[in-house]
């Protein structure tokens, strides 16, 4: 649902109680107690359900995992002009949904995954206003990256099952869905954001505009 | 305080807290930024959840009809 009749709904509820605040006479009347019960129950808990859903889906969005300046560099990193560089060709050709591209890599697909990654914001908002904030080269994941966060979408592509690199070595495709060798191990898919080389890379010209 | 008074006063302080809460929800809809979705859930859903307990509560202790024996 789009943010604006949130709003709009949300300002609508506050005017109503507002007038339950300055005129509490009118609940002595019948169709005054069904206004109170609607003021001062559903519509603030309607209010409420609405509006956490709609902060829930703009926290997923691309945008707001990079509107922490501290974030910048991994934004830029989305769109350096090389397609070795993991994350940005996932971006570049929409691999990832452009808009959700942060949580889609970096959520766990597993239950209470959109939890646990609303929770790791939490400690994220944490260190950004109460911590020392690292460098952005310096920052690392709360844990190993899972495969299985990749598997999500290539478990049974063709290119993931067939590729000459998995296959080369009986063994290499069991293990990575197995998550013994990660997709980003040394050798692999490990050229991930690299944030401390941007200076150094040509960007996509889509950074220009 | 007369029950009617007190009441009066427990659905003002109520729609007090619900009409605070609802007003940080319209500026922290309207801020997309991530520390507005902790204010939404912490300070808004605060005063909401505060606000409607007492709706609630009031509901529940006042305005009850008189005793009567049961022969």
């Amino acid at each position: 649902m789009p943010t604006i009749p949130i709003v709009v709904l949300v300002l609508f509820s506050a005017v109503l109680a507002g007038v339950l605040v300055l005129r509490p006479a009118i609940t002595a009347r019948p169709e005054g107690k069904i206004l109170a019960f609607s003021v001062l129950f559903f519509l603030p808990l309607f209010c409420l359900l609405v509006g956490m859903d709609n902060e829930m889906e703009r926290s997923k969005s691309t945008a707001f995992c990079l509107s922490c300046h501290i974030m910048e560099s991994y934004g830029k990193s989305l769109h350096v002009d090389d397609p070795t560089y993991l994350a940005a060709a996932h971006y570049q050709n929409h691999r990832v949904p452009a808009d959700e591209a942060c949580y889609t890599c970096h959520t766990n697909y597993a239950m209470f995954g959109t939890f646990k990654a609303k929770l790791g914001g939490l400690r994220h908002l944490y260190v950004y206003y109460l911590g020392t904030q690292p460098r952005p080269e310096d920052i690392k994941l709360h844990e190993p990256f899972n495969n299985r966060e990749c598997l999500h979408c290539h478990l049974g592509a063709r290119s993931f099952e067939e590729g000459a690199t998995h296959n080369a070595d009986p063994a290499t495709l069991p293990a990575i869905k197995a998550n013994t060798l990660s997709c980003v191990s040394s050798g692999c898919h490990d050229v991930v954001h690299n944030v401390g080389h941007l200076d150094k890379v040509k960007l996509w010209k889509e950074a220009a505009q | 305080m007369t029950s009617t008074g007190k009441m009066g006063r427990r659905l003002e302080i109520s729609g007090t807290l619900i009409l605070l809460g609802l007003l940080v929800e319209a500026i922290c809809l309207l801020w997309s930024r991530p520390i507005a979705f902790v204010v939404f859930v912490s300070l808004g859903g605060m005063l909401i959840g505060i606000g409607v307990l007492l709706f609630l509560y009031s509901l529940v202790t006042l305005d009850q009809p008189p005793n009567e024996h049961i022969s």
